[in-house]
């Protein structure tokens, strides 16, 4: 029996969807994916001269007839997709409670998850955090293993402080497959920081998206006006702030503009962006928003 | 203008202690957040420095404003108009003699008066007034201010005791009396509410102090010639101490004790074997804060001889008495007791009989019938036989109680604190008990009928209650005030006062009353020189840790009295509330200490 939002209608919802993705990529069978291999797939991909041996099925006689050339038609060869999940585990992911922001992630982990097993391809689930507490899912393989990802996103707990490149430097040691990479944290971290992490998906050749995940305490810090003592959740690092509307105007400028950077960064590596605030529909950000940046289809 | 309640100025101490809650809403309240990185992006706030710029509003003066009216208007300003006719009322009890920093309250008083008379207008007239031994004017009426002055300076304290006064009641009459626009009243006692005309000023303050309460020279026994002094000493100070304590004779040091006397205690001591002088002196020679107390005096007992007065229905028998050597004894029936001159005798017998008012000579009561202040008689008993008796007491010396068998006896029920000498299964039989230090004993049988060889214990118990009444029977003087008797009709009699001062008798003189001061008086009749001993005998003088306070109450509104005060204190109240209504104004949202805004949402992560 799966948790909300995990409703038999929610998970018939996601079985419509599938994981669009940018590039192609070499399979392990075949699948519904593009691979750079010439294959047997209806989809025509070019022409070659004809050589001995060819299968002569493939010969195209129309253009033999008007210029008296043989020449063989090539189609693209569909494979099946391996799909990782990213899911920052550090401290920041359990503010204010890790139901609040943790959760959601792991749920929207979860839903990608099943769309990419509904499709009979392959999901890896990790857990970024410090490297010497960073896990890994198996390979999920088909619908039934909705379970086993639910479960290991469910087990989860945040905690710790986390150097995005450095973890997944280290997950990325053990990956041997390009294919699709989900990257979701609150990027709530100085850009050369997540930067340096994205270029380092983007060097394993992977197809990247990325969704940053922020509460509302977040978006709108609630705190009394007066001076405010602020600990850091990861670092335990202290700042001493005056807060008042000014402030609060100037956290929200500097906020929206950290969101912008990651954006634009994003726009210009070929890699999904979205936003989601944890007090939004979780239905409306899947089967709406996803689709909308081209994420799903 | 000036304050009623001048205390409550001192709350404008307090005014800083505004600051506090500013100072506590500055203090950072402390949250934990998933990421400073975006605060940090922010830059340093120097205003959240906890040294940093402190900002105080608008509203914070205006509390200030408020608090500070409050404070004056609990001060209870009062407009004065100045006084022209004002009564001094200066204390010139015995406890105005103890010193502070080595001068005495009486001398701060009169500085205090001097002060006041400077504040008064040249026009201004002034009476003076002393309240011992009684609330009496001093000097003629209406003196000028520099006239008063002259007069003070020339003023000193006497040994007396302050006389009870409701000093409220008596203040207010005459103010209303001799229509004085200001009563001051200056005395050592604190004061307590205010009155429109009658001002309270108090000088010095509490202090511990030595006193010696009690000094007596007196005969052993009638058989012994040598004297026995008694002292009592008292401790009125919060430590235990060692009092050390001398007696002179004739000015010849004779004996020297040390007394460890607890706190708030007196202890009780006796010198024997004194060699007879004309007069005795004890001194305490610790040094305290008021002298006078320090000394008492005594004469030697002029004769051996032990006078008694018998109060009796039955006279006959008392006159067994006389068979004892060295008393004198005048037997009187019952209603001819408050005729007597009781002054003369050294014991009172009452033999079934008791009087209205406990004497003040030490007295022996014979089954005496109730009522009366000491005892209740129970019932007789036929067989009475003694149950205990207290070994080691003068009374029970020699005498073998078992063999005692008084043939009627009530048992005796206690009415008053004191310690029962012979037991019988119902009660006491014998019961001493000592008030003022007079001795008071209380006999559930009749001892006279059976004086004599044939009835030996019960003569020896006789003799043993003459000597313990001797203790009490010398003679202590008078106390400071109390009237000194002379014999009538003397004529060129003079009495020379422990100051030296030498005093003439008028002819026909009855008694000289002029006892203000202590010391030995001599009264001289022509070649005839008698000593009369004179002490201080109020313990309330003595001591000197806590006065009771005068109560001023309501005194302005007296019917006739007048007040030279216009206050003006509701008007503070009226601008504190028109201040109140203008913070809220301002900030509706605050309570005049700032009540605290409720953030929506900041609760789950808040840490403190």
């Amino acid at each position: 029996m799966l948790p909300e939002p995990f409703t038999p209608q929610f998970l018939g919802q996601l079985e419509t969807l599938r994981l669009r993705t940018r590039k192609e990529f070499l399979g392990s069978r075949s699948g519904s994916y593009a691979s750079p291999r010439r294959g047997t797939s209806l989809e025509f991909a070019d022409y070659r001269r004809y050589a001995p041996g060819d299968d002569l099925r493939y010969l195209d006689w129309g253009i033999y007839a008007r210029s008296d050339r043989l020449y063989i038609k090539l189609f693209r060869e569909e494979v099946d997709l391996f799909a990782y999940v990213f899911i920052d585990a550090s401290a920041s992911m359990g503010f204010p409670l890790a139901a609040a922001k943790f959760l959601p992630a792991g749920h929207i982990a979860a839903a990608l998850s099943y769309v990419v097993l509904a499709n009979h391809d392959h999901v890896k689930i990790h857990l970024l955090s410090e490297p010497s507490a960073s896990i890994s899912s198996p390979f999920y393989r088909g619908r039934r293993r909705m379970v086993d990802c639910v479960e290991f996103t469910a087990a989860a707990r945040p905690g710790g402080a986390m150097d995005m490149a450095a973890s997944l430097a280290h997950h990325l040691q053990k990956l041997r497959r390009p294919g699709k990479a989900i990257l979701i944290s609150d990027f709530l971290m100085p850009a050369a920081s997540y930067q340096q992490g994205l270029n380092m998906l983007r060097a394993f050749n992977l197809d990247i998206a990325v969704i940053q995940v922020l509460t509302r305490q977040e978006v709108e810090p609630p705190f009394a006006t007066g001076g405010v003592n602020l600990v850091d959740s990861e670092s335990n690092a202290e700042i001493n702030l005056q807060w008042d509307n000014r402030a609060r105007q100037n956290y929200q400028a500097k906020l929206a503009q950290h969101n912008s950077e990651i954006r634009s960064f994003c726009h210009q590596s070929g890699i999904h962006y979205s936003l989601y605030v944890t007090d939004r529909d979780f239905s409306d950000f899947i089967f709406a928003t996803l689709p909308a940046i081209g994420l799903v289809k | 203008m000036e304050f009623l309640n001048p205390t409550a100025l001192y709350g404008l101490f307090a005014l800083p202690l505004l600051l506090v809650p500013y100072l506590l809403r500055r203090k950072p309240r402390r949250y934990v957040f998933s990421s400073l990185f975006i605060f940090s992006a922010m830059g340093a706030d120097p205003r959240a420095r906890p040294l940093g710029r402190l900002r105080l509003p608008l509203i914070f003066l205006l509390q200030l404003l408020l608090l500070a009216l409050m404070i004056f208007a609990l001060g209870e300003p009062v407009l004065t108009a100045r006084p022209s006719k004002v009564a001094i009322v200066l204390d010139n009890s015995a406890s105005m003699q103890a010193l502070t920093s080595g001068k005495t309250r009486f001398d701060s008083a009169r500085d205090k008066a001097l002060e006041i008379f400077a504040d008064l207008d040249y026009g201004a007239v002034l009476d003076i007034y002393l309240n011992a031994p009684r609330l009496e004017r001093f000097g003629r009426a209406n003196f000028t201010p520099p006239e008063a002055a002259r007069a003070l300076r020339g003023l000193k304290p006497v040994d007396l005791g302050e006389a009870p006064l409701d000093y409220n009641g008596a203040l207010s009459q005459l103010a209303r009396e001799q229509e004085y626009d200001r009563v001051y009243f200056l005395t050592d006692r604190p004061a307590r509410g205010q009155s429109g005309v009658i001002r309270v000023i108090t000088v010095g303050q509490p202090q511990a102090n030595y006193a010696i309460t009690d000094f007596g020279v007196h005969h052993g026994s009638l058989t012994d010639v040598r004297l026995t002094g008694s002292a009592e000493v008292a401790n009125f100070s919060s430590t235990e101490s060692r009092i050390v304590i001398a007696v002179r004779g004739g000015g010849a040091p004779l004996v020297t004790r040390e007394l460890v006397v607890a706190a708030g205690a007196q202890v009780s001591t006796t010198f024997e074997g004194l060699p007879l002088h004309p007069y005795y002196e004890a001194l305490i020679e610790t040094r305290d804060s008021l002298a006078l107390d320090n000394r008492r005096y005594a004469v030697s007992p002029a004769t051996k001889k032990l006078r008694i007065l018998g109060i009796s229905p039955r006279p006959q028998a008392l006159a067994s008495l006389r068979a004892i050597a060295g008393v004198e004894l005048d037997i009187v029936a019952p209603r001819e007791y408050e005729k007597t001159d009781r002054g003369r005798y050294d014991l009172e017998i009452f033999h079934f009989s008791a009087p209205a008012v406990l004497p003040r000579n030490p007295t022996l009561f014979i089954i005496p019938p109730s009522p009366n202040e000491l005892v209740d008689l129970r019932n007789p008993a036929t067989n009475s036989s003694v149950s205990g008796w207290r070994e080691g007491h003068p009374l029970t010396r020699y005498v073998n109680f078992s063999l005692f068998r008084p043939s009627y006896a009530r048992a005796l029920k206690p009415q008053t604190p004191g310690e029962s000498i012979v037991s019988s299964p119902d009660g006491p039989l014998v019961y001493a008990t000592t008030k003022h230090g007079v001795g008071f004993l209380v006999l559930g049988f009749d001892p006279f009928p059976y004086l004599g060889q044939d009835n030996l214990p019960m003569s020896i118990f006789t003799v043993n209650m003459i000597d313990w009444f001797l203790a009490f029977s010398g003679d202590r003087g008078k106390a400071t005030g109390e009237p000194i008797p002379l014999i009538a009709g003397q004529s060129g009699a003079e009495i020379i006062t422990p100051a030296g001062e030498q005093i003439s008798l008028r002819s026909g003189a009855s008694i000289f009353s002029e006892t203000r001061y202590q010391g030995i008086y001599q009264m001289i009749n022509r070649a005839e020189k008698s000593l009369m001993a004179v002490n201080l005998r109020d313990l309330n003088e003595s001591d000197l840790r806590q006065s009771a306070p005068i109560v001023l109450a309501g005194e302005g509104n007296a019917k006739g009295e007048k007040s030279v005060l216009l206050p003006f204190w509701p008007y503070f109240m009226l601008a504190a509330l028109i201040l109140v209504l203008l913070e809220w104004f301002i900030n509706p949202r605050m309570a005049p200490f700032g009540r605290r805004i409720q953030v929506r949402g900041a609760m789950p992560f808040k840490v403190n």
